[in-house]
């Protein structure tokens, strides 16, 4: 592999927040004593993205993501740290860095409001100074993956929010770039529309070697699409890693379900936990490491006349919620963990 | 540096025409808009024309006189919205607000020409037709000495009067940056300025003709050259030169804003606001 395409090195950015202090008193103390306090947005974060990868980066709301995609597409000057992205430092060369990069954000469209849709990808042609070729090749291809037919002439605040989000990833992709940042890409859409634009992340991904950053809070779309995510939270990078792993490490107790033939009032089993007991139907807890499925299934119905069974994986959405909440991977006061480095992925399971 | 040039130039141009066609598409609607502003707007000079029946003169000047001052600056100043709209204080201080600025800063272009591009209100072509007949009246009522050089220099006064009156605008954008609630005393220079200028200097307090000669140099863009154009005396003896200043005012003025909003745009780096 060649030189990742972006390097984060030690990357932090601090805030000076005055601080208020209530009342009109408090207000003159602040006046008169200053104080100011720093915030740590980001603190210093190390990684690196390969070229081609798909990566998914997470964390609670106010964690720090949305300052670092800010550093990252050159729009925020970091306060120390290196970072470079395909060979360019994003905020010392804004104007052409930009012109590698995509980005879609859920909540606002980066078309023009009142014009036609097709337009808006005119007006992004010029400024991004595709050549007609390649322009009307990849407009073809994405407005049939897309499904923009229907709407092409239609102002972008007449389209509905699918349509606008699909307009916002064909303006986004309409000139290559070799990086897209995607914040939120699939918030408030149905679940079809939801597929849909996952798709589309897929194909640009595949298809066109596109290198993708995926901020987002649906799980759904980091499980469907990454294989690797950051988690950060705190301004503190405290996981680089396959999500896989993050099952299996934080993943937790799993869930029996079993259906008996009879109605039995004890039916408690060695290494694992009744949960619920009603009627015919019990529902037991047992950790991972603890004992496997199939032993405890065997215990079960060494014991009880068992009709059916199943067992239910924890959702990756409780295993990051449990990681959030109880800070399961809190990282030391002085250099951030990173328990898998980048690079080891392909040799996990 | 050429290319940049022209390559800024095109893509100004193709996103003010993006803009007159999705105005366009309305266009019984523009029109009466149009009319509307330019009949609602002279209202305030015919109330003018009418006090001016009983009071004859301001300041020692006619109401052809006064004219010419008030359509300059209707002109110029409806001149200047429409091609400054972009950094219109409360349209840009949105834009940082709702954070719709960093969409700017994500394409390869100049920030500065994407807010000129920004927004184009063809609805301003009432102010400025409401400007040039209250000119057309002050020309046909008063009579002025013409001589070429007079006719000359008119459109570069009105120059002038754009470039000031642009340059309040940037600053009043990029003020925005460090807070939004300060909108309001920019507008008192802007719009106010606007309806100061329209009077003959020498009729306010001493205070603010200083303000507005040494400090805000307002009354080097319409007042002196209108000096010149009607050929009356300064009552304030300064230098004659000063009559022929306005482009240049205008122009440092217009200089200076646009190193403040750079300045701003830096510090928007390096914050995010």
């Amino acid at each position: 592999m060649d030189t990742p395409l972006i390097q984060v090195t030690d990357l932090a950015k601090h805030y000076q927040v005055s601080r208020r202090r209530p009342g009109f008193w408090g207000a003159l103390k602040t006046f008169v004593a200053g104080g100011h306090t720093l915030v740590r947005a980001v603190d210093q974060i190390s990684f690196s993205v390969a070229r081609g990868e798909l990566v998914g980066y997470l964390g609670p709301n106010g964690a720090g993501k949305s300052t670092t995609i800010k550093m990252l597409t050159g729009l925020l000057v970091p306060s120390a740290g290196e970072l470079v992205v395909d060979g360019f430092v994003p905020w010392r060369a804004r104007t052409q860095y930009v012109a590698h990069i995509g980005a879609v954000f859920g909540q606002r469209t980066t078309l023009w409001w009142d014009l036609p849709v097709m337009d808006s990808f005119e007006l992004l042609r010029a400024i991004y100074k595709v050549p007609p070729a390649r322009f009307a090749h990849n407009l073809a291809e994405f407005r049939e993956l897309l499904e923009l037919d229907g709407f092409l002439n239609t102002p972008v605040r007449a389209l509905s929010l699918g349509q606008r989000m699909r307009a916002d990833f064909c303006a986004a992709m309409l000139h290559n770039p070799r990086l897209l940042f995607l914040d939120e890409p699939t918030v408030g859409l149905d679940v079809v529309a939801k597929e849909r634009i996952r798709q589309f992340i897929a194909h640009i991904n595949a298809e066109h070697g596109t290198t993708v950053l995926l901020t987002t809070h649906d799980l759904q779309d980091v499980e469907r699409l990454c294989r690797r995510v950051l988690i950060i939270d705190q301004g503190r990078l405290l996981y680089d890693g396959e999500l896989a792993h993050l099952q299996t490490r934080f993943g937790g107790q799993r869930e029996l379900v079993v259906d008996f033939s009879e109605v039995y009032t004890n039916v408690d089993i060695p290494d694992a936990q009744v949960l619920e007991l009603e009627g015919q139907r019990a529902v037991y807890a047992f950790q991972r490491d603890g004992i496997s499925a199939s032993e405890l299934i065997g215990r079960i119905s060494a014991r009880y006349r068992v009709r059916d069974l199943s067992v239910r994986e924890p959702q990756i959405e409780a295993t990051i919620r449990r990681i959030y909440e109880e800070r399961l991977l809190d990282a030391p006061a002085s250099a951030p963990i990173t328990p898998f480095p980048a690079f080891k992925i392909q040799e996990s399971p | 540096m050429f290319a940049t040039l022209a390559f800024h130039w095109q893509i100004y141009r193709r996103l003010i025409g993006a803009q007159l066609r999705a105005q366009m598409q309305y266009r019984v609607s523009m029109l009466f808009e149009i009319a509307a502003t330019a009949l609602i707007m002279s209202l305030f000079f015919v109330s003018l024309a009418l006090v001016m029946q009983r009071l004859e003169n301001i300041g020692g000047w006619n109401l052809a006189q006064i004219a010419f001052l008030w359509g300059m600056v209707e002109t110029g100043f409806g001149l200047m919205d429409m091609f400054f709209s972009g950094f219109d204080p409360a349209f840009f201080g949105r834009r940082v607000r709702q954070g719709t600025f960093d969409e700017l800063l994500l394409r390869p272009v100049s920030v500065t020409v994407q807010v000129f591009g920004d927004q184009f209100v063809i609805r301003r072509l009432g102010r400025i037709i409401q400007g040039l007949a209250i000119l057309t009246f002050a020309f046909s009522t008063g009579d002025i000495a013409w001589t070429a050089a007079k006719i000359a220099y008119l459109p570069l006064v009105l120059a002038g009067l754009v470039l000031y009156f642009g340059g309040l605008f940037i600053v009043g954008a990029t003020i925005t940056f460090w807070t939004v609630e300060s909108i309001e005393a920019i507008n008192v220079f802007t719009y106010g300025g606007s309806e100061m200028l329209a009077y003959p200097m020498h009729i306010y307090p001493d205070i603010l003709r200083r303000t507005f000669t040494y400090i805000l140099p307002a009354a080097l863009l319409n007042y002196y050259p209108a000096l010149y154009i009607l050929d009356l005396p300064d009552p304030m003896s300064l230098p004659g030169w000063l009559r022929f200043v306005a482009p240049l005012a205008g122009g440092l003025l217009f200089a200076g804003a646009l190193a403040f909003w750079r300045f701003g745009v830096r510090h928007y780096h390096s914050t995010g606001s």
